[in-house]
């Protein structure tokens, strides 16, 4: 085997300038794939956290069956009662993946300083469990002044555009007006507790964070219109979906449940632009990279006809010529893949003290630039890389196996 | 039992619509231990012949019996195999392999029979001692003579104990100084271990000491002699 894979191994050497070319352009193509990877994964990680623990939608989110259709027209119909809610609590529960399981209130209305007002939007949330599903994010989108707190049920929190129109900051007064859901106008007072940055500016002139229970006596009701899954691992969210909808209608509850990225649009569009991008760049490498190994291994052909020709009289069967074609396109393979490994980790490491960041499209605000380093799919694509060059080899392998052994002999 | 028998071997090619009989109807034995020259001029067939009792290539009709038995039904993996374990070639043009040393170069045929590198190595080496190129065993081909490269392809070629070696033409790229000193080392080696060899070249020199001629023309053996 070792003088195998010396032939090889030194015929690359040979032709120094055409192998290097050779694996400088599946390198090339091992970093542009690999980088680009590393760049969506990490920008996916991104989304997930926004809307996960960012918008606080959570894992799953469960509805009345019916809510979407009807919901609009007959709201308590289809919104969970404090009984209902104990037994989706203690059901979720079961299951080892859930981590917290809490209610919600969605409210509309106008908010007033005074003098103006405007429409706005609020998710009224359990404060203590907002924090749970906010986590580490917290700290990246911090809000200015105070948090939500179960002890001053009307501070609230507003979106920084929407404060900067109100012309309000912490500890600011005013008042939010709304319908409730049985036709009434109700009008509560409020204080900006906090302001913040929802992420994107299509939401920041609107939206608002309210506590649970001053959602509830805004729209006059003891009811929750969904219920909230905060799961230990993004993974497990549609096998969780799953199991918790069964349980549920053996339990006689009629729900539905919606996944974050089933409610994160934005998600879901980003994903979907860019896959088709990363199936773009991985097609071209794909060709380029088989057609420069066919390349370089069928002009090796050409040059070793005499000596495909020595080895078949001393005794090499066609099989061991195929197979020592296609090893030399396979370490053509590996060491371009290598290579492209050594130049992504390096690159990796001077993105990341670049310390870069951009306003992605829709944003209300910059992220930081980062490359994802990912050994275990870096792996994978080597190994593609490999079994590609190999595969490429092959056709010309098989033309070099099939050779007239005297033919071969006399080609000078 | 002779080593190589063959019996109206033929072969032609075919040129646009003529016919040339490379080798027409060629009876001839050779016996174990044979030292055994074909001469004759320059398309004569004598390559076409050598090719053929290397089992390389194949006849048109006719039959090539190897040690009683006839190649031309083998598959070309069984052909290999027989050549890999009992056929050794010396070429006109040295082939070895460039990017392998002499030694490399040599324990390759061994290797092919899966015979581990250490074993194979120390075999290879006492052939390289053999031919008295020793020195030269870690030199890429590249860095040796002509001379010292053919003294490398004898090693090669002998270093599976083979039952015939083919040598077309081993001495055509060589001076012929060198070229008779590669012809008294096959000659040596023939004497004191019975190697059989069957060899082609153009140099009536080279012939003085040769124990059987074969004298090939138009495809056909032309007549021959026999020293021995
Ligand atoms: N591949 C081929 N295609 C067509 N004709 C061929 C081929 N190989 C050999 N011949 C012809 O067959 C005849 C015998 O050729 P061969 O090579 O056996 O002669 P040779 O005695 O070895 O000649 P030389 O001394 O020049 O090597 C010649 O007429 C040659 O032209
Ligand atoms: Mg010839």
């Amino acid at each position: 085997m070792a003088n195998w894979l010396k032939i090889a191994f030194g015929n690359l050497l040979k032709n120094r300038r055409r192998s290097l070319v050779t694996i400088m352009g599946i390198g090339i193509g091992f970093v542009s794939v690999s980088l680009f990877y590393g760049y969506i994964h990490n920008t996916y990680d991104g989304l997930r956290n926004a809307a996960i623990k960012g918008e606080g939608i959570g894992h799953l989110t469960i509805y009345k069956k019916g809510w979407f259709l009807k919901g609009k027209f007959e709201p308590d119909k289809y919104m969970f009662t404090d009984a209902e809610l104990g037994k989706v609590k203690a059901i979720a529960k079961t299951d080892e993946n859930v981590v917290l399981v809490t209610p919600q209130l969605s409210i509309s209305g106008l908010v007033s300083n005074g003098k103006m007002s405007t429409i706005f939007m609020a998710s009224g949330v359990v404060p203590a469990d907002e924090q749970i599903i906010k986590g580490d994010w917290g700290k990246f989108r911090p809000v200015q002044g105070e948090k939500l707190s179960e002890k001053k049920e009307y501070g609230v929190e507003v979106a920084q555009d929407l404060a900067a129109i109100l012309g309000m900051k912490p500890g600011s007064n005013g008042v939010v007006m709304a319908t409730t859901p049985d036709g009434q106008m109700n009008a509560l007072d409020i204080e900006v507790a906090g302001v913040f940055d929802t992420g994107t500016q299509a939401s920041n002139d609107k939206y608002m964070r309210v506590p649970f229970s001053f959602a509830q006596s805004l729209y006059e009701t003891e009811k929750a219109d969904r219920i909230v899954v905060l799961l230990t691992d993004w993974q497990n969210t549609e096998a969780v979906r799953g199991d918790l909808l069964d349980k549920l209608n053996k339990a006689g509850l009629e729900c539905e449940i919606k996944t974050w990225n089933e409610l994160s649009q934005f998600y879901s569009k980003v994903r979907g632009m860019f896959d088709m991008i990363f199936m773009f760049i991985f097609s071209i490498v794909f060709v380029v990279v088989s057609m420069s190994v066919v390349n370089t291994m069928g002009m090796a052909v050409v040059e070793r006809t005499r000596e495909i020709g020595t080895l078949r009289a001393i005794g090499v069967k066609r099989s061991g010529i195929s197979v020592l074609f296609a090893m030399e396109g396979a370490l053509l393979g590996f060491i371009g893949s290598v290579g492209g490994a050594v130049a992504h980790t390096l690159l990796c490491i001077a993105v990341k003290s670049g310390d870069l960041s951009y306003v992605p499209p829709g944003n209300s605000s910059s992220v930081p630039f980062i490359v994802d380093l990912l050994p275990g799919s870096m792996l994978i694509l080597a190994f593609f890389l490999i079994s590609l060059s190999l595969f490429a080899a092959i056709f010309p392998a098989r033309r070099a196996a099939r050779l007239n052994v005297v033919e071969a002999l006399g080609h000078v | 039992m002779a080593l190589i028998e063959t019996k109206n071997l033929s072969k032609n090619y075919h040129l646009g619509a003529s016919v040339v009989h490379a080798l027409a109807s060629v009876n001839l034995t050779v016996a174990r231990g044979e030292f055994v020259a074909i001469c004759g001029p320059s398309g004569s067939g004598k390559t076409t012949l050598l090719n053929l009792m290397g089992v390389i290539d194949a006849a048109d009709e006719g039959e090539m019996l190897f040690k009683g038995k006839d190649v031309s039904g083998l598959s070309d993996n069984h052909k290999t195999e027989l050549r890999n374990n009992s056929i050794g070639f010396v070429f006109q043009k040295f082939n070895l392999i460039p990017v392998l040393t002499a030694l490399e170069n040599v324990m390759l045929p061994l290797q092919i029979q899966s015979i581990s590198p250490g074993i194979a190595k120390t075999i290879a080496m006492d052939r390289l001692k053999q031919v008295g190129i020793s020195d030269f065993a870690g030199h890429r081909p590249d860095k040796m003579s002509g001379g010292q490269q053919q003294r490398v392809a004898v090693a090669r070629a002998l270093v599976i104990n083979p039952s015939l070696v083919i040598a077309d033409e081993p001495t055509a790229n060589l001076d012929s100084v060198t070229a008779k000193s590669i012809i008294d080392l096959m000659h040596d080696i023939n004497r004191t271990q019975g190697t059989t060899f069957v060899f082609s070249t153009h140099d009536q020199r080279l012939l003085d000491r040769v124990q059987r001629k074969v004298i090939l023309k138009d495809g056909r053996i032309n007549g021959g002699e026999n020293n021995g």
